[in-house]
Formats: C-alpha cells, sequence, structure tokens
C-alpha cells in the first residue's frame, strides 16, 4: 500500500517562542482513492467553532488505505483537527436532506459527538515534541 | 474548502433518531437483571411456559425449507410472501430487553407449481456485521445498551433494518424506521447493502408504513429526534425523489405509521415525547397523557401546508388505510390504545419470560374535516374485540376502502399466550365481522391480503398469513378463503421448522 508523506510547512506568525512541534496524522483504511482528503489544524475554540479562520487547512489527493499528513513547525500547546474525504471533490463536507454528512469524516482523538459532531473538550489535544495520531474516519 | 463547524453544527443539532450515548458504559443491562440475566430469566420461563418461543433468539442466520402442504393450495395463488421481524435476540450470554431490538432476519415464502419453500438470511447490516465479528453486542437497540457499547455516530450505524420489507420499483427493500432501508435480494435473500434513493436523501429516516398508491407513488415520512423534525418523503413509481418535507414538531414523539388520501398526508403524534438523554432511544421519551395526541395533516401537492390537530391523548401503532371525499372528510381507521403500554411495559416483560398478555387495542374510525380542521374518533366493534395488524386490497391504498382485513381476539376466548389469536374481515358497508380462531398452540402473526389476479378491487382472494405452532416447534403458513374466513384454513404449509415471531411482510405476486 503505497504511503504519501505530505510535509507542509506552516509559517507561524506569532510571537510565540520557536516552534519545533511536529505533528502527523494517519486516516486509515480511506475507503477510495477519489477526490480529496482535507485536514484542518485548529488552535483553539474558536477555530473550532468556526468564529474564525483555522491557523492551518491542507489537502492532498485521497489514496486508498492510509493517508499521512505531516505538520511541523507548530508552536507547543493545545490543538485540534478535522477531516473530511472529499469523495467529489467539491469543496465541502456534503450532507443530506436533514443535515447529515454524507462523507467521511473524522476528528482528532476520534472524537465523536453522540449522532452529530464532538464539542471542543473531546478533540483537544496538547501537542509537544513529535506526536501521532491514528485516525479512522466515520 | 468549506467546512466549517457552524455548518457541521447542523448535524449535532439534528443528530438523528437515537438521542443516545457518550462512550460510558452507560448499559442499563445491569440495573434490571437483578440476580439473574435476562438470558437465564427467558430460558426459565421458557420451562413454564413454552408459548414463549416465538420470541427465542433465531438458531441459525440462515434457513432453507420445503413445507409439507395439507389441503389443496389455490394454483392461481403464486409468488412470494416476504416477511421481517427482529430474530437474533441474544448475542452470546447477552438478550436484549425489548422485543424491538433484535436483528433483522428477512424471509421469503414461495409458492409456486413445485409446492411452498421457505428461506430465510439474516439483514447483514452493519451493526450485525460488525457485531457478528466481535461476538458481543456492540450498538445500542432500541431499548437497550449492551456494556461497554460502542459510539453511535449516525442512525444506520445502529439500524437493524427489522421492521418490515417494500418491493417498488424492481427492488426489494428492508424497512427500519429510525434510517435508510436496506437493498435486499428477493431471490438469494442476499443484503446488498444500505439503500439511498438519491444522494441528498441518503441517511433521512424512511419509516417502515411507506403508502403506495394504485399508480405506485409513494408517500413515507420519518422522524428526526434531536432536530424536532418530521421529514416528507413523496416517491414516482421507480422510487425517483420528487420532493422532500420538513415540519417542525416540538414536542416530537416516535410514530410508526401514518395514512395518505388523495390530497393529504395525516400523522398522529401521540404524546410520547422524546427528551435528549442518556438512556436508550425508548427510554428517551416520557408518556405525557396529560397532552393531546397532535394530529399533523399536510397538503400532498405543497407540504409547507399543514394544519395541527388535537385528539384525545391515545397511541395507534397501525393504521388500516385512510381516503378523503369529495367534501374534504378524511376517513381512517386504526388499532387504538389508550397508552403505549405494550410497548413501554409488555415488549420488555416478555424478554424475560414476564408476559401475562398484551394489553388490548380497540380499533378506531377517525374523522378529519378539511374545512373545519377538526378531528373526530368512535370505536368501531364491541370492547370485547381487540385488533391490530389492519391491511387492505393494495389496489384500494389511500383510496375508499370496503374492507379491512385485520388481527384480532375476543376477550371471552382469550388464549393463554397472551397475543392476538384471530384473523378477521370486516365488510365496511354491511357491518358483518368474521373471524377464525387459531388454536392456542399457535400465535398469529400479521395475514395479508392477496386478491386474486384479475380479479375487481376487494372482491376474490385470500387471506395469507404465517404461525408459530410452539407446540410443535414449527412454523405454519395459512391460505383462507377471504369470503370464508371462519371457515380455517383452505390449506396449511407447515415448515420443517420455527422462525421467531415476526412483524410486518409484503406479498409480491410472480410474473
Amino acid at each position: 500500500m503505497k504511503k504519501s508523506m505530505f510535509t507542509l510547512i506552516i509559517s507561524i506568525t506569532m510571537a510565540f517562542p520557536v516552534a519545533a512541534e511536529t505533528l502527523t496524522v494517519v486516516i486509515k483504511n480511506v475507503e477510495s482513492a477519489n477526490g480529496y482528503i482535507m485536514l484542518v489544524i485548529l488552535a483553539s475554540e474558536q477555530e473550532f467553532d468556526g468564529d474564525i479562520e483555522a491557523i492551518a487547512s491542507m489537502k492532498q489527493r485521497s489514496l486508498a488505505g492510509d493517508n499521512t499528513f505531516t505538520v511541523g513547525n507548530l508552536p507547543e500547546g493545545d490543538y485540534g483537527f478535522r477531516i473530511m474525504h472529499d469523495k467529489n471533490s467539491n469543496g465541502e463536507l456534503d450532507s443530506n436532506f436533514v443535515g447529515m454528512p454524507t462523507e467521511p469524516w473524522g476528528f482528532s482523538n476520534n472524537a465523536t459527538g453522540t449522532m452529530g459532531p464532538p464539542v471542543w473538550s473531546d478533540v483537544k489535544f496538547s501537542l509537544s515534541g513529535k506526536a501521532t495520531q491514528i485516525i479512522t474516519l466515520n | 474548502m468549506n467546512m466549517n463547524r457552524r455548518r457541521f453544527l447542523t448535524v449535532g443539532a439534528i443528530g438523528a433518531a437515537a438521542g443516545v450515548l457518550p462512550l460510558s458504559a452507560l448499559s442499563n443491562v445491569g440495573a434490571a437483571a437483578t440476580k439473574r440475566s435476562w438470558s437465564a430469566a427467558f430460558k426459565d420461563a421458557l420451562e413454564q411456559r413454552p408459548w414463549l418461543a416465538g420470541y427465542k433468539s433465531v438458531a441459525s442466520d440462515s434457513f432453507q425449507g420445503r413445507a409439507e402442504i395439507r389441503g389443496r393450495w389455490p394454483a392461481d395463488l403464486k409468488g412470494t410472501l416476504f416477511r421481517n421481524g427482529p430474530a437474533r435476540h441474544e448475542i452470546g450470554n447477552f438478550r436484549y430487553q425489548h422485543w424491538f431490538d433484535g436483528d433483522g432476519m428477512l424471509h421469503g415464502y414461495r409458492m409456486s407449481e413445485e409446492g411452498v419453500t421457505h428461506s430465510a438470511q439474516m439483514i447483514q447490516t452493519h451493526k450485525y456485521k460488525a457485531e457478528r465479528a466481535a461476538d458481543r453486542a456492540l450498538y445500542p437497540g432500541f431499548g437497550t445498551i449492551p456494556p461497554n457499547p460502542s459510539a453511535v455516530t449516525s442512525a444506520d450505524t445502529m439500524n437493524s433494518g427489522n421492521i418490515s420489507v417494500l418491493p417498488h420499483h424492481g427492488k426489494l427493500l428492508a424497512l427500519w424506521e429510525a434510517g435508510s432501508p436496506w437493498e435486499m435480494d428477493a431471490d438469494t435473500l442476499d443484503t446488498k447493502g444500505i439503500y439511498r434513493f438519491s444522494e441528498k436523501t441518503a441517511g433521512v429516516p424512511f419509516s417502515a408504513h411507506p403508502r403506495v398508491e394504485p399508480d405506485g407513488t409513494l408517500w413515507n415520512f420519518g422522524y428526526v429526534s434531536g432536530a424536532n423534525l418530521i421529514v416528507l418523503w413523496h416517491l414516482d413509481k421507480n422510487g425517483r425523489v420528487i420532493k422532500m418535507g420538513k415540519v417542525a414538531s416540538d414536542p416530537i414523539s416516535m410514530p410508526h405509521d401514518f395514512i395518505v388520501t388523495a390530497k393529504h398526508i395525516v400523522l398522529m403524534m401521540p404524546p410520547l415525547n422524546y427528551q435528549r438523554r442518556e438512556s436508550s432511544f425508548l427510554d428517551s421519551h416520557d408518556w405525557q397523557p396529560e397532552l393531546p395526541t397532535r394530529v399533523l395533516v399536510v397538503d400532498k401537492n405543497d407540504f409547507s401546508n399543514f394544519h395541527w390537530l388535537e385528539l384525545p391523548s391515545q397511541w395507534v401503532f397501525h393504521f388500516g388505510n385512510g381516503w378523503e371525499d369529495h367534501s374534504g372528510v378524511i376517513r381512517f381507521d386504526g388499532a387504538r390504545e389508550p397508552s403505549p403500554v405494550n410497548m413501554l411495559t409488555n415488549f420488555r416483560d416478555v424478554m424475560r419470560g414476564d408476559l401475562v398478555g398484551l394489553s388490548p387495542s380497540h380499533h378506531h374510525q377517525y374523522r378529519i374535516d378539511t374545512k373545519t380542521w377538526r378531528a373526530e374518533e368512535e370505536r368501531i366493534f364491541a370492547p370485547n374485540i381487540y385488533t391490530e395488524f389492519p391491511v387492505i386490497d393494495p389496489r384500494v391504498s389511500c383510496r375508499q376502502n370496503k374492507r379491512l382485513i385485520m388481527m384480532s381476539a375476543d376477550d371471552q376466548s382469550l388464549p393463554i399466550h397472551g397475543n392476538l389469536n384471530r384473523t378477521s374481515t370486516f365488510d365496511i358497508e354491511s357491518g358483518k365481522f368474521s373471524s377464525y380462531r387459531y388454536d392456542d398452540s399457535q400465535i398469529p402473526e400479521e395475514h395479508l391480503f392477496v386478491p386474486k389476479s384479475g380479479s375487481a378491487v376487494e372482491t376474490a382472494g385470500w387471506i395469507v398469513g404465517t404461525a408459530h405452532d410452539w407446540k410443535r416447534q414449527l412454523t405454519v403458513l395459512n391460505v383462507f378463503n377471504v369470503d370464508a374466513v371462519d371457515a380455517g384454513p383452505i390449506a396449511t404449509a407447515t415448515l420443517p421448522y420455527s422462525m421467531p415471531l415476526g412483524l410486518h411482510g409484503k406479498f409480491v405476486a410472480s410474473a
């Protein structure tokens, strides 16, 4: 199974100490090579809520099987991320007539809500040094 | 990229039909089990009350058998009776605590020149396959949360597909009510997978009781409890989505069936109201008899045009049929209970062997005047007659019906097993009620009317239905002449094994 390593250096223009943390996200068992996998990094609850724009977002063509993202140069701190498999490449998480997603989605910590999205406290994790999260999409 | 939490939040606010379950071990199995597991309690009870055998978990996930026929099977009764119902009630030592929890099994009773054969397959839902692999219950059912439950991210995660079947636009669908249908292979009874009518309706709840008009137009509803939403479906005879509707309902109940006339949809909302809480789906509802039963009446041509009416608080599982006359008066019938005590209590008790008898339901005639927007009801039969599972000639669906076929019981002759024990016909014009009383050793299930091919509507045909013979541990399929149901079966096909008691079916005539 081919693995694609797609590394993105994020330039954080903030007055923080030297950023050196690396986050690796491995998305397991993606069912198809259609469309794109999108990863959105969130550095605060406001970013999670969509009140302000997320600190970073990345996308890469989907592979069947494992899809890996490496995010380097993040300052140490609390983060969350969300993922969607945009199978039809329309830039959106498609949903049905009553608003339920019809494309695969996931969150950091494999957090899920009760029949809906999780809350920030379930999604949040502390990033220090190197960290890897293995995610299965819903 | 355009994925923000606010948009995704609509999903959370909606949170489909089963508002259940953080990952904590919120199993309700421990609390009720007291000293013995429900599995052990049921096993003990079976020895005292062998008629509970119909509530045993199915012994295998696949069956095939040839029936022995007694009597003369009508030569022109050819086709397949498909049936569905909860069948896997136990996984290992774990037994579900509500009759509605068990995973669905699809049955085909095939009637041909070669006689009558039966086959059955467990419906290969996501839930069934995952639990088979894990060899334990993983997901909440309708009334039971197993120990250490897995997360439920959508209604279809826990979809057991276990209520009814729908043959339509060349497909055979197994129906649940709080999520998607399952597409089945009508010949092998294999599961093809989750069914979607269109991309936009994938995963939208589709009830187990769609109403199909004589021209094949299909109407259905669904409920999304966490979003206080009723969904309405309008499909053409080819299964294409013509339009969808949404009606807000606060509070929201879990309606099971509805009726459709030439002009309106009528959906009764009993005051069994959803409260989001950390409980099973059933336990997340409160029966509030101080509130009325609300009745939603919707214009079929314009789903944004609707009225809410009121009736005294009551619970109706099933309606026979509805129709509308030229003056705009809607009439329909239903098997009415004062409260959902059967669902809340009896269908739980039976799982540990405690059922004494089902609580009575009485058939009512309902009338809605669409000029004054008033609803009325009236009991049809004497109080000693109980009814359920009303059905009609499918060719008069949503039009005036002159006859009703239903299961019934007479409280002067109740059976030892506590379930309804008669198959009956009611001629609406003449008022004639006829029934055949099954022997106490057999628990009859839903019986359908199968028209004689080429006959005029509501005339010649047969009543066809199964019964669980608990004494002989066999399931039988009976056929009656609709004009002489009280004479008893004209032929009986006996299977070489018994099947668990199930729910609903449909007959598909051979081409």
